[in-house]
């Protein structure tokens, strides 16, 4: 017997970043229903807080910009995995979405002659980044669209709800059986479009600069519902991050540019690798790098380098109060000292297959921000990722408002919930086993954080899938001790359960793609090669299935 | 080094824990380590752990502070003592509703 209760919405969106509070606005604008999922506190719990700036087009553009210069940046730093029709759509359209969340109240900073403040970026030919709240830039988007969000109506927000699995009537998903950690019950809310918009994958690696909530969860929820991900082994590592002390480990150094990297030789090293940008190179240049050093035995005891940024700290205490501040909070001055720095996972570029309607290959589901993929192929420009989330927010809110005028909603069999609560009880009475649940989800870290980091290779790469396999074997070993409401041992193991399905698709691409490309570097295959291929993942009847395809348009 | 650790769990009951700790442990390490190893009921919450978030705002020896930015240290009475913040709905905990 069905215990699970039904809520009904034209539009659900799960997860309530930059992309998700987009989509909900924009989805509301349109006089539709929206209820909008987080699994944490609803606006803050993603890695749209600690975005620091953002890149765009606007009245305050260089004057040499425009969208031909914005567009082949990206389609550039992509390595030839952008999807044309993407990177068109966000050069295209960021300057009307970033004006409408100006409309919305977002403050612009301003410099010394009270014009908007415009920075240069790594990977960017002309300076096109902006910021708000003084560097806090993510902060300020998620203030003015949740301010939005409380005063439309039309918009329902739920915290510290997690979803389990979409649900799909007549090949259509229809809904999401989720988790309400505060009441301890399960619900099936029936939508007529749901946009997926739960961020990243960072938490999948031992290091990372995305918060505790970022496991995955959208890819794995995509692939369960039939949607293909695209170039799963494109994994941003932020090259500059901290590695010491433990308590701040991940958090990222925005002013590389800055600074000069050391190894434990004392050789500013970036001149044997890039002697022409140094450490201003781009992300997945300056990881190898670093990674390669660390690698060879060039590290310091915590496994870092050594970052020095004492010739421009003003500079630095200028642009990035908030780091500087930080670093100096937690004991490293960097007025005096250098910081040990190391990379850290940071950004997926790859992701659910979306077209330029923000529609995944699965009607009713539409994808949005980090959880897309395709846009940014093998390296994501610097402020790219809020850029993303505001534009294809916008159209998933947009065209899912347009679907659920349109959509007649076809009935769930029943049996499909029932047998979804009764696996899900089972969980909660496995006090017995061996493994808590945030065992797995460390297994998975040190499994991913080993064998599919900055460097693979094809041997590591290939124990990493046994392991994995292993592990999943682990899950019927589960042992939750504590059931009762708000428990994090019950959100870890739906966390790990969505971690090790993603956690297969990385590592499965990535032994895949026979060639180094972007932020996929394969020692065993040090070089580019000139055939042009995407990795694919869909998943059925239990089981991960990895394939190629030629790049549309490719070289 | 051991940490003596009280964390308010209702407005009745106080529990204690003593934690091992080393002196860079913000106070949501200590509460990581006490969901890991010492009470797997323990509620609380986070996010960025960069400061920026403010969700795992609590009281600190008595002060609001964040968990994440708040190097862990016994107050006067030689404890650390965590509270939920007092305005808003406790939910569980350290955990407020959001």
């Amino acid at each position: 017997m069905l215990q699970l209760k039904t809520i009904d919405t034209d539009v659900l969106v799960i997860g309530s970043g930059a992309a998700g509070l987009s989509a909900a606005a924009y989805a509301a604008q349109q006089q539709k229903n929206v209820l909008v999922l987080d699994k944490g506190a609803v606006g803050r719990s993603g890695s749209s807080v600690g975005a620091v700036q953002i890149a765009g087009l606007g009245d305050w553009s260089h004057e040499d910009d425009g969208i031909d210069s914005y567009l082949n940046d990206i389609n550039e730093s992509g390595r030839g995995l952008s999807d044309p029709e993407l990177t068109q759509t966000l050069a295209e359209e960021i300057d009307v979405s970033l004006n409408h969340l100006i409309e919305w109240g977002l403050k612009l900073d301003k410099n010394e002659n009270k014009e908007v403040a415009v920075s240069h970026t790594s990977g960017h030919s002309l300076p096109r980044s902006i910021s708000a709240k003084k560097g806090k830039t993510g902060l300020g988007i998620l203030h003015a669209l949740r301010r939005k969000a409380t005063k439309d109506e039309n918009i329902h927000t739920w915290s510290d709800v997690i979803t389990l699995e979409l649900v799909k009537s007549s090949e259509r998903v229809v809904g999401a059986i989720v988790f309400d950690l505060t009441d301890n019950h399960l619900y099936f809310i029936q939508s007529k479009a749901t946009i997926l918009a739960t961020g990243g994958a960072g938490q999948l690696y031992p290091t990372t600069s995305n918060p505790v909530q970022s496991t995955s969860d959208g890819f794995s929820l995509g692939l369960g519902a039939g949607a293909t991900l695209v170039d799963m082994e494109q994994v941003q590592f932020y090259p500059v991050s901290m590695v010491a002390p433990h308590s701040i480990a991940g958090f990222c150094i925005s002013f590389y540019h800055y600074s000069k990297l050391y190894n434990n030789l004392g050789e500013r090293f970036m001149e044997k690798y890039a002697p022409n940008t140094l450490e201003d190179a781009t992300r997945d240049k300056l990881s190898i790098a670093i990674a390669t050093e660390i690698a060879e035995g060039r590290g310091t005891e915590n496994g870092g380098l050594l970052l020095d940024a004492q010739e421009e700290i003003e500079q630095v205490k200028k642009e990035f109060p908030h780091e500087h501040k930080l670093c100096r909070d937690r004991g490293v001055d960097l007025n005096t000292g250098r910081a040990e720095i190391g990379p850290a996972a940071h950004f997926m570029m790859g992701g659910v297959k979306i077209n330029k309607e923000a529609e995944s290959e699965v009607p009713g589901l539409f994808v949005a921000g980090e959880t897309s993929g395709g846009l940014h192929g093998g390296n994501r420009l610097g402020n790219n990722a809020l850029s993303e989330c505001i534009v294809f927010g916008a159209r998933a809110g947009l065209n899912g408002a347009k679907l659920a005028e349109e959509a007649d909603v076809p009935q769930v069999d029943p049996s499909v919930l029932e047998k979804t609560e009764a696996q899900f009880k089972q969980i909660l009475s496995s006090a017995e086993g061996e493994y808590r649940p945030y065992e797995l989800k460390e297994r998975i870290q040190s499994i991913l954080g080993v064998h599919a980091g900055v460097l693979r290779n094809n041997d590591g790469l290939l124990k990493a899938q046994n392991k994995l396999e292993e592990v999943q074997k682990q899950f019927n070993q589960v042992k939750i001790t504590n059931t009762a409401y708000y428990s994090r041992e019950v959100l870890d193991y739906i966390e790990a359960g969505h971690m090790i399905r993603t956690a297969q698709a990385i590592v499965g691409s990535a032994a895949a793609r026979k060639e180094s490309r972007g932020a996929h570097y394969n020692t065993d295959y040090p070089e580019q090669e000139s055939s042009l291929q995407h990795t694919l993942v869909n998943f059925s009847d239990n089981q991960i299935n990895i394939r190629t395809a030629p790049v549309k348009g490719g070289l | 080094m051991k940490l003596h650790v009280k964390i308010q769990r209702t407005d009745d009951q106080t529990d204690q824990f003593e934690v091992d700790y080393g002196p860079d442990m913000t106070v949501l390490n200590v509460l990581e380590e006490i969901y890991r190893h010492h009470d797997s009921s323990i509620a609380y919450r986070y996010s960025c752990r960069t400061g920026l978030c403010t969700t795992c705002m609590m009281l600190i020896n008595g002060k609001p502070d964040l968990s994440c930015q708040k190097t862990a240290e016994p107050g006067e009475d030689g404890y650390l003592t965590l509270s939920p913040l007092p305005k808003g709905k406790t939910i569980k905990d350290l955990v407020k509703e959001y």
